[in-house]
């Protein structure tokens, strides 16, 4: 008998021993998500958007700047609105990454995403009854409905329905502004930064006249740095001249109304 | 053979008890061939840096980071204080609070303050009078140790009782 | 019939076609390059008597201003050597197609004149893509007071060109360390903004810590151990002149002028608790704002005086909170992860910059006054106190760096950034500094 209490004893020992020492051993590692892969819709953008490259050092140079930041506790509603509602909720480090590649990504390409999603749940743009509307009425009421849905997206279908540009024309006279349009780095962040011009157009792409809509709004007090923005949209227009159009139907472009919005490049 | 059963499962449950309580934090630094233990649980509980009142009176207290609590060791250190204080009625103190530099200034003057001030209720309440003891708080401003590690830090969060008179 | 129909029809069809949608193109993207300056030397005229010193003294100003328009980091002044046209015929009437061609934006010119020891610099601003002058001033002053003409004249310029109040007109203090790092020997010090002309306020005997300027930028508060009781002064720039604020029993600390300059508000310390208290500076009346168990420090008060931001440890860990002026309606502000401390509030009103410490890491960061729209603008091993530009756009604090295990390697320094989390910049000083103030405008 006290053999097999001592036996019980040493074996006891040295389970319990076991289960000391392998306790690091046994923690368990967390499951590791797939990596997300964010497929990248290859826009016509991506071809006819070339003279963008030097530019592209300057954008990369900026995302390794906010790699180095600290993303805040509230991310901005943006990347909260890409996730879908029954989405795996993301480790953090794809979280990062995601925010990381849509910058990356032209803003064009966003919104397309964007449509990805919504085109399930919304049917905005893809609706038989406003594309019957389009064969109907004629060009000019379509264009103001499609406009109004909103301002601020870049959406190539739009333009495509609407204006009288093609893709790549489009494409061509906004990479130059992009290229000519400084803007003021002191423009408080959180402000409607949005600034309309309409141009009156030469046949080779200069300018005959440019008039700023909502004037009013340039001596509005609390809305200096409104003045300082548009000024800057005027000196864009006026470095990049002549401006890039196309080479036939002046009649088309003649008239051009550029929407220079600044929040996105510095909402970040 | 149920006597045998618990006395098994006793001994089970106090191997299982002693081989546990070993796994509390440390941090060692070898001094010499063998390891004195430092650290434990964020408070300094080395002799490094410690000076003495009189034999056997060591002048200060340590505490873990952003607390003012003071631990059984500060408690007996702050004891063996009181009887020396009242051994020797003539003598004032002046209590010093400080900080570690991982905090802002402002807050670690106060915070230094409230250490201060813990080490001196505690002697109050061991009969030494208030108007002996002054106090006073030194923020992150005064490092003992001027390194940058825990160590460093553990030791800095202090308080000293030094002699005023 | 059916003819007028195919007529009407086919003039529809025609006007259709004719008139065309007004395109609109959205430019989302630019680039967020600092806009290209140039700024042409100072103008002077050659039959002056003090030709020479005009030269030396207007090739200094332009100099202040280039630097000052390029640490802002909203503007690049582009190199002289490049400029075509000379200072005088620029400043009458600049070819703009000669400044169009080193791609600058806007033109800087100016002309210095000294005469009967009164010095008069004359300045205008062109735009050069426009071709037309957007601005002239002209400012008189005593020679001695060259760099703050440069000053003033950089705050017209980044205000007509940003929309927004300059901040080049300024001075910082700050303490000044030495030696070292567990003895460290600190002086209050007055520079202006751009690091010139450093004066020391205290000769360094005892310690002194946080001090900030009173709205006329004429007083200072600070808090010093003189005869090793720590307590809040009062020092008079001019005469050097320093006294104790308040007679408190124990340690008064963090101190701040109200808005109005009339009242310092600052943390006192009593058996282990701290608490808010005010000290009106004409009337000596003192009052308790603050009254919890807790560590209350850090206040700060909002541009309009009616509220207060402040630091409190009352729910366990340092935390930002909000009050009224008096005391009443105590609110947290912060709830993130990390802990949060030296709160201040913008000169705007609508932001309060902090410290936070997360994960063993130094951040400096800005929210919205109810807490929300935290934003984190740089992250260091240690940093902390921030303090506001007149304009509210630029935060400057002070960083520390790790030390080895006898404190050598330590080092303090002073470093700005811009709101938006841009031009992160060292601010160069004589030795080693800590706990910046930033002053108001000194020409207001």
């Amino acid at each position: 008998m006290n053999k097999s209490i001592f036996l019980s004893v040493i074996f006891h020992i040295i389970i319990i021993s076991l289960t000391a020492i392998s306790f690091p051993y046994m923690i368990r590692k967390p499951i590791d998500l797939p990596p997300i892969i964010s497929i990248e819709l290859i826009q016509i953008s991506d071809f006819t958007n070339i003279p963008y490259a030097p530019k592209a050092k300057k954008i990369l140079e900026k995302i390794k700047k906010e790699k180095e930041r600290v993303i805040s506790e509230q991310a901005p509603p943006k990347i909260v609105k890409k996730e879908k509602p029954d989405a795996i909720p993301l480790p953090k480090d794809a979280k990062k990454k995601k925010k990381i590649k849509t910058k990356k990504q032209n803003p064009k390409k966003i919104e397309s995403e964007i449509k990805q999603v919504s085109e399930f749940e919304k049917k905005e743009l893809f609706d038989p009854d406003q594309i019957a509307a389009l064969i109907d009425k004629s060009k000019v009421e379509t264009a103001e409905t499609m406009r109004k849905s909103d301002k601020l997206t870049q959406s190539q279908d739009k333009n495509f329905i609407a204006s009288g540009l093609s893709l790549s024309e489009e494409d061509a006279l906004k990479a130059q502004i992009f290229g000519c349009w400084s803007i003021p780095l002191g423009l408080p962040y959180n402000e409607n930064l949005l600034v309309r011009i309409k141009l009156k157009l030469k046949t080779d792409g200069t300018v005959i006249k440019s008039e700023i809509l909502d004037h009013a709004r340039m001596n509005t007090p609390g809305q200096g740095f409104y003045k300082v923005l548009a000024e800057s949209a005027l000196r864009a227009i006026r470095l990049c001249q002549p401006l890039r159009v196309p080479t036939t139907g002046y009649d088309r472009w003649k008239d051009l109304q550029l929407n220079f919005d600044a929040n996105e490049m510095l909402k970040g | 053979m149920v006597l045998g059963n618990s006395i098994r499962s006793v001994l089970l449950v106090i191997m299982a008890a002693i081989i546990l309580s070993a796994c509390a934090t440390k941090t060692t630094k070898k001094v010499g061939d063998y390891e004195i233990s430092k650290i434990s649980g964020d408070t300094f509980t080395g002799v490094e840096t410690v000076k003495y009142l009189a034999t056997g009176v060591p002048d200060r207290v340590f505490f873990a980071t952003n607390k003012s609590i003071l631990t059984t060791a500060s408690r007996d250190t702050l004891r063996k204080q009181a009887t020396w204080l009242r051994e020797n009625k003539n003598i004032n103190v002046t209590v010093e609070g400080h900080c570690d530099e991982r905090g802002t200034r402002e807050y670690n003057l106060a915070l230094g303050e409230r250490r201060a001030n813990a080490a001196k209720d505690y002697l109050m309440t061991y009969g030494i009078s208030g108007n002996r003891i002054s106090v006073i708080s030194y923020g992150k401003e005064r490092p003992v140790n001027a390194g940058s590690d825990l160590l460093a830090w553990s030791q800095n969060r202090r308080s000293v009782t030094v002699k005023a008179n | 019939m059916k003819n007028v129909l195919f007529l009407i029809f086919l003039l529809v069809v025609f006007f259709a076609k004719s008139s065309f949608a007004l395109i609109e193109i959205d430019i989302t993207r630019g680039n967020l390059n600092p806009l290209p300056v140039a700024v042409s030397p100072l103008y002077v005229e050659s039959k002056s008597s003090e030709a020479l010193k005009e030269l030396e003294m207007g090739s200094k100003i332009s100099k202040i201003i280039e630097t000052n328009l390029l640490r802002s980091g909203l503007f690049n002044p582009l190199e002289k050597d490049s400029f075509v046209q000379k200072p005088d015929i620029a400043h009458l009437k600049p070819r703009f197609e000669d400044w169009k061609l080193i791609k600058a934006q806007a033109l800087i010119t100016g002309k210095i004149n000294i005469t009967d020891d009164k010095l008069r610099v004359e300045f205008r601003l062109w735009d050069v893509l426009a071709a037309k002058e957007i601005m002239a001033l002209a400012f008189t002053t005593v020679p001695d007071n060259w760099r703050r003409v440069a000053h003033i004249i950089t705050d017209k310029i980044y205000e007509r060109l940003t929309g927004e109040e300059g901040y080049f007109d300024t001075r910082i203090i700050y303490v000044s360390e030495k030696g070292p790092k567990n003895r460290r020997i600190k002086k209050l010090a007055i520079m202006d903004q751009d690091g010139a002309n450093t004066k020391y306020l205290t000769l360094g005997n005892e310690l002194v810590l946080t001090p900030r300027f009173n709205p006329t930028n004429q007083m200072v508060t600070y808090m010093s151990y003189f005869r090793n009781l720590p307590r809040v002064y009062l020092l008079d720039i001019e005469t050097g002149v320093q006294e104790v604020v308040g007679e408190f029993p124990g340690m008064t600390f963090a101190p701040r002028f109200s808005p109005d300059g009339k009242k310092i508000i600052m943390s006192f310390a009593k058996d282990g608790n701290s608490d808010i208290f005010t000290m009106n500076l004409e009337t000596r009346v003192v009052e308790r704002i603050t009254e919890h168990p807790a560590i209350d420090t850090s206040p700060s008060y909002s541009p309009n005086g009616k509220y207060i931001c402040f630091n409190s440890d009352r729910s366990g860990y340092q935390q930002i909170y909000i009050m009224r002026s008096d005391g009443s309606n105590v609110k947290r502000i912060t709830f993130g992860q990390g802990i949060y401390g030296t709160p201040v509030w913008s000169p705007r009103g609508d932001l309060i910059a902090f410290t936070k410490m997360y994960k063993n890491r130094f951040y400096i960061g800005v929210m919205r006054i109810d807490g929300s729209g935290e934003r984190l603008l740089t992250e260091n091993y240690y940093q902390e106190a921030p303090s506001w530009s007149p304009n509210g756009r630029v935060l400057i604090f002070y960083r520390e760096t790790k030390s080895g295990s006898q404190g050598e390697g330590f080092s303090a320094t002073l470093w700005s950034i811009d709101l938006t989390g841009y031009n992160e910049r060292l601010i160069e000083t004589l030795t080693d500094a800590s706990d910046p103030s930033w002053s108001s405008l000194l020409s207001k």
